[in-house]
């Protein structure tokens, strides 16, 4: 029998309290409003290692959503991403209760400078030794470009350009400013660090000019393990050559197939194995002892389920809920047929036909309810068929929905060889997904820095 | 020995001083078979540092930071690897959040420059420590002096320094429009019968414009126990000060001696009060360490054994990186007269008078930066000499170390008690906030400080900030 493909588990979290599921905060039991709590974190924490998650995967945006209906009101009213809460500071606090859980968190590439955001990487992944991940994105809030001092959104494909100039000066501190033997700490020599084994980067690019060195000494990984979620063609090409872990999503099982074969050829193109990349998709589980338990459980969240927040979340520039259903789409939306974020535009629809997804629960790329045998096929199903390697788990519930996973489908996919059994003790995130030690391997675009290779030239030295 | 102080006093506030790196201010004795901040990278390193000072009852963990390496010393950078001077150095903020989970009542003061990240983030950063940390947040509030720093964030080199102060004001204007006025009080309703998670009347954009920052909000954290985090901050200079009687409310200070402790703390309340504030709005800090032994004789030994630790070239690196003027060629024996550097005179001059009876040299004012701020001693002369800090208008102490964890525990196990004794430091904590811990009157700022002014601002026009009289 060949080696069956196992499954990547993640929990897919967010600071703050109505993160993708809107109106469910308000469930009974549902422990979301706790996320000021740094014990929210911990106890989290411990559960997902208890039941052998491979890391919880932390989603983060620095704006508000007020598209829909020209305002945050919708938002604010319905705690949906704000109030939120910076992901990467309870790191440290679930780090300090567990000892094998990773954690991938998102930082946006666009607003702020590579320096700081390089050490404190490099922070963690020393606290964790060696459990940090990090989602890379370039922010899509008009609102979160305006914080920063921007008028309105970088275009697209320069926040991608933007994006792989930042990916360079990181690789530089992360992979190219210390030799791996610089700290001597010889204390009878009074020498901590070795001088002649680390130096100054010298970046000197469009977007950025950082001159290092980098200050920590190198981590465990070095750079962390890359995670990017886009299926555009800008984001893609990136994708082919940064990431390591690709978080995808679409309406179908053929969207997906297609985006991991485009990505797949992308990382080929970019001088790196096709299976150099992982892919994690958003799945929605809910699961019963009994397919009526089960059934029930569907029944309470889509009772709560509040489709306001959907059509907010989802940035629409026009409020489909004031025409009647029957009214073509068409006529409602403006010329550009800009209807909102990440939404295809469909000209056949009616209102009606448009606005019934939205609040739909069992809408995500990957959804299965029912007994933990049903469930349990599925994931089967979406592994060797459609061709994932793992998930990033819904939260209908906080913490029922992560523990509902560990106790009644964990056990039947550990029976079925697709779940770990257990850790391994002392391996580094990157380690456990890849199996080939801590650290990017040498085809990665990162790794030309290594030693000091390809660095910037020292400004200072004077012409002679 | 001088007047020995009244059998109960005020107590002193306690802050360890530290910095997530190996050699901060006392250098080489990282070497010491005892010392472990070599351990810097460990989070068990510092969650066990910080449950020591707990149960000392100490008031706060304080973090130095820098983001940059000093100025080039003999030339280039060489000696700070070499000696493990602030560099490798480690992101202080992150560790916020694991000691807040692993202690109850330490406060957690960590140092951030206005250089490294945007106000925006760096506000939502601050509000998430202070929910974690149920209001034990600290900012020490730099500028930045390093030009190497400087440099790692796109400058050509270091922002003159009154406009690092203008640039200054303008950066904690844009946080306090954040943290007072963005939320109102009542604007998180977490009604889960209604389904109103918060009051959408009640959350402002602050719409800030200025010549360096442009942000529109709102704050993306709802208000946290202390909103503003207690501000630390500690410059000497002119605008240093100005800034510190406008905001601050623990001002960290080095002052070389008791006089120059008494003359700066009245100096710094006195600005104050031309801002509107009350001189105890402000808390002093001075820069000490201390090293006990049960007899004095005992604790000169433990003084002379760790001189010898010492790395006398290292203390006059971080000076001369610090300052920009490398006096790196210059022997270490060489008579200060004698010194050639430019500027170094003015530097190092002051030193000629404190060595009698022999030319004083450059490894005595290395000597000098290491033990100046130093009391040695029984655990009762040092309470004798905290007194007399005290009595010169201190109201703290951010202790420096040695080495870590060595030099807390000593303090913890053997001055503590004595100093609880005699009521110069807390013998337990108060409940609540730092900011109530230290002043007694609740988890806000007061509304004289500049910050209160945005409270409810946004939903009416700005009031104009107080300006001095």
């Amino acid at each position: 029998m060949t080696d069956k493909k196992r499954l990547i588990l993640n929990l897919f979290e967010m600071n703050c309290v109505s993160h993708i599921t809107h109106g469910l905060w308000r469930l009974p039991g549902n422990n979301r409003e706790r996320f000021n709590d740094i014990e929210y974190w911990t106890e989290l924490a411990q559960l997902l290692e208890h039941g052998g998650f491979d890391a919880v995967f932390l989603a983060d945006v620095i704006g508000t959503y007020d598209v829909f209906r020209g305002s945050a009101e919708t938002s604010i009213r319905q705690g949906l991403q704000i109030p939120n809460n910076d992901p990467s500071l309870v790191v440290p606090a679930m780090a300090a209760v567990t000892r094998h859980l990773g954690f991938g968190i998102t930082f946006s590439t666009t607003y702020e400078p590579p320096f700081a955001w390089a050490r404190r990487l490099s922070t963690l992944d020393h606290l964790t030794k060696g459990r940090v991940g990090w989602n890379i994105v370039t922010s899509y809030l008009p609102n979160a470009a305006r914080n920063f001092g921007l008028d309105g959104e970088v275009d697209h494909d320069k926040r991608y350009e933007i994006a792989d100039e930042y990916m360079d000066v990181l690789y530089k501190l992360w992979e190219g400013s210390w030799d791996d033997d610089a700290i001597i700490g010889d204390r009878t020599r009074n020498v901590f660090a070795d001088p002649a084994k680390i130096r100054p980067i010298f970046h000197d690019g469009t977007y950025f000019k950082v001159e290092g060195p980098h200050l920590p000494s190198p981590s465990r990984q070095r750079t962390p393990v890359l995670f990017s979620a886009t299926a555009s063609g800008a984001g893609t090409k990136f994708a082919g050559k940064h990431t390591e872990v690709v978080f995808t999503g679409g309406p179908n099982p053929a969207f997906l197939q297609k985006t991991i074969a485009n990505i797949r050829a992308a990382a080929v193109a970019a001088g790196r194995r096709a299976d150099d990349v992982k892919f994690i998709t958003q799945a929605g589980i809910i699961v019963g002892r009994t397919d009526a338990d089960a059934r029930a459980k569907r029944a309470e969240y889509e009772k709560l389920t509040d489709p306001e927040g959907y059509l907010a979340h989802a940035g629409l520039t026009f409020d489909p809920t004031a025409f009647p259903p029957e009214t073509p789409l068409a006529d409602v939306v403006g010329e550009d047929g800009n209807v909102g974020r990440r939404r295809i535009f469909d000209p056949a629809q009616t209102v009606g036909e448009f606005l019934a997804g939205f609040g739909d629960i069992s809408r995500q790329a990957l959804f299965a309810t029912g007994t933990p045998e049903v469930v349990a096929d599925a994931i089967e199903g979406w592994l060797d068929d459609v061709g994932i390697d793992g998930i990033n788990l819904t939260q209908f519930h906080s913490y029922d929905t992560a523990r509902d996973f560990v106790e009644l489908v964990a056990p039947v996919l550990r029976q079925r060889g697709r779940l770990r059994t257990d850790y391994d003790p002392d391996e580094s995130l990157r380690d456990r997904i890849f199996g080939t030690g801590d650290r990017l391997p040498t085809r990665h675009h990162a790794a030309r820095y290594r030693g000091g290779a390809f660095l910037g030239a020292d400004p200072r030295i004077p012409h002679s | 020995m001088s007047s020995v102080p009244p059998a109960r006093s005020r107590p002193l506030h306690f802050a360890a001083f530290v910095m997530n790196t190996t050699g901060h201010i006392i250098q080489g004795t990282w070497r010491r078979p005892t010392a472990r901040q070599t351990d810097f990278n460990d989070l068990e390193h510092w969650v066990s540092l910080a449950r020591t000072l707990e149960r000392g009852k100490f008031d706060a963990i304080f973090f130095a930071d820098v983001v940059g390496l000093y100025a080039p010393y003999r030339g280039d950078e060489r000696k700070y690897f070499e000696a493990g001077l602030q560099v490798p150095s480690n992101d202080p903020s992150v560790l916020a959040s694991a000691i807040a989970y692993t202690t109850e009542h330490l406060g957690i003061a960590y140092t951030a420059s206005i250089l490294q990240e945007h106000p925006f983030n760096f506000a939502r950063r601050i509000s998430t420590l202070d929910h974690a940390t149920k209001g034990r947040i600290a900012w020490n509030v730099v500028t930045n002096y390093l030009p190497n720093a400087s440099r790692n964030f796109g400058l050509e080199g270091l922002t003159a320094h009154d406009e690092r102060y203008a640039w200054a004001d303008e950066y904690v204007d844009v946080t306090y429009k954040l943290w007072e006025g963005s939320w109102e009080e009542d604007a998180l309703l977490q009604d889960r019968v209604t389904g109103v998670h918060a009051d959408f009347a009640k959350v402002h954009k602050i719409n800030h414009e200025g010549p360096r920052y442009k942000v529109e909000g709102p704050h993306l954290v709802s208000p946290t126990p202390q909103r503003t985090p207690l501000l630390f901050q500690a410059g000497a200079s002119e605008a240093g000060r100005t800034f510190a009687a406008k905001n601050a409310e623990a001002v960290f200070i080095q002052s070389p001696n008791q006089d120059a402790a008494a003359r700066d703390t009245a100096d710094i309340r006195a600005r104050a009060a031309r801002y509107g504030r009350r001189p105890g709005d402000l808390k002093f800090f001075q820069g000490l360490y201390v090293v006990p032994g049960s007899t004095e004789a005992e604790a000169r030994r433990k003084a002379a054994e760790l001189d010898e630790w010492i790395d006398y070239d290292g203390q006059l690196s971080h000076m001369s990186g610090g300052i920009q003027i490398d006096f790196g060629h210059e022997d270490l024996d060489t008579p200060v007269g004698d010194l050639k550097t430019e500027g170094v005179q003015s530097i190092v001059g002051w030193i000629k008078d404190l060595v009698p009876g022999r030319p004083a040299t450059l490894r005595d004012v290395a000597h000098y930066t290491a033990t100046n701020s130093r009391i040695v001693g029984t655990p009762e002369q040092i309470a004798d000499g905290l007194a007399r800090w005290q009595a010169a208008g201190v109201d703290g102490i951010n202790l420096v170390n040695a080495e870590i964890p060595g030099s807390y525990e000593d303090f913890v196990d053997h001055v503590a008690p004595v100093l609880q004794r005699r009521g110069l430091m807390q013998s337990d904590y108060t409940p609540g906030t730092l900011r109530h811990k230290l002043f007694g009157h609740g988890d806000r700022l007061p509304d004289r400080h500049p910050a209160a002014r945005y409270r409810g601002a946004f939903a009416s026009p700005i009031p104009s900030a107080p300006q001095p009289v």
